[in-house]
């Protein structure tokens, strides 16, 4: 079952790639599609009809904060790297995920590597992120808040 | 209709542009690995964006390639700064103008223990 799951998934990104709805195209992605899922072998997840409707409440506005994370870290970047004094006060700040899960750890090191200032070098058993910050003098508390707020999101998506 | 998306295909294409030159231009001016990883890891991801959506109006391209190639370069992109600076880490490369490092201070710990 969740074999079919991941072939769909992966034709339907197939079919977005190459951009024509023609029978012998979709057979083909249909292939290429099953060859992939026979290689990759995917682990068996529940699927829980009711979570549905909220979790994908939840993955959109998580898009969302994603995207305005992404348009402010380049304007904040680039402001910066205008400056002609170059304001850094750079340094390793660890920033704690609270997610007990390798996955809720890995999604949230991907988010803050997108917000402004931030970048994952590291992380420790105990699911800590080791974040370098362009400005790390008050931007710990600021993170640490952002975090949370993702942290809720990505738990309603992923149980 | 089609005047207006040349517009803002235009507009995007004048910012991605510019984006992708601040990224450069970071990379110039900022000290080390690590602070240069920000400018290229981030704004010139953001440039490269921009350029493909004004790609996707412009051209014949269609908009599915496009949306599953800026899905793509988002999820790529972070984890690429995150693998280089993992690395640089990891084989030692000094931070240039630090003010704390929690990282550095935890491996010491360790090491003295």
């Amino acid at each position: 079952m969740h074999y079919i799951r991941t072939i769909l998934i992966l034709l339907v990104i197939y079919l977005a790639l190459t951009g024509n709805l023609q029978p012998s195209n979709i057979v083909l992605g249909a292939l290429v599609a099953a060859v992939a899922t026979l290689l990759l072998r995917p682990q068996p997840s529940r699927l829980d009809w009711r979570r549905l409707p909220a979790a994908t409440w939840a993955l959109i506005r998580y898009i969302a904060i994603l995207a305005v994370d992404v348009i402010e870290s380049g304007i904040t970047v680039a402001r910066i790297v205008l400056d002609p004094k170059l304001p850094i006060r750079p340094g390793i700040v660890a920033i704690p995920s609270g997610c007990s899960s390798e996955l809720g750890t890995a999604l949230s090191a991907h988010a803050l590597s997108v917000t402004p200032g931030e970048l994952v070098i590291g992380i420790d058993d105990y699911g800590v992120l080791y974040t370098h910050c362009l400005d790390a003098t008050h931007s710990a508390e600021y993170a640490a808040q952002a975090q949370a707020m993702r942290r809720d999101l990505l738990s309603k998506i992923f149980v | 209709m089609q005047t207006l998306l040349q517009l803002i295909a235009i507009l995007a294409v004048i910012l991605g542009t510019v984006f992708s030159v601040l990224g450069v231009l970071g990379f110039i001016r900022l000290p080390d690995v690590y602070t240069r990883l920000h400018a290229t890891g981030k704004v010139s991801i953001f440039g490269v964006v921009l350029l493909l959506l004004a790609t996707v109006m412009l051209t014949p391209l269609g908009f599915g390639k496009g949306l599953v190639l800026i899905a793509l370069l988002v999820i790529g992109g972070p984890a690429t700064s995150h693998a280089i600076g993992s690395a640089a880490h990891r084989i030692g490369i000094p931070m240039k103008r630090a003010i704390r490092d929690d990282l550095g201070a935890l491996e010491q710990n360790q090491a003295g223990e």
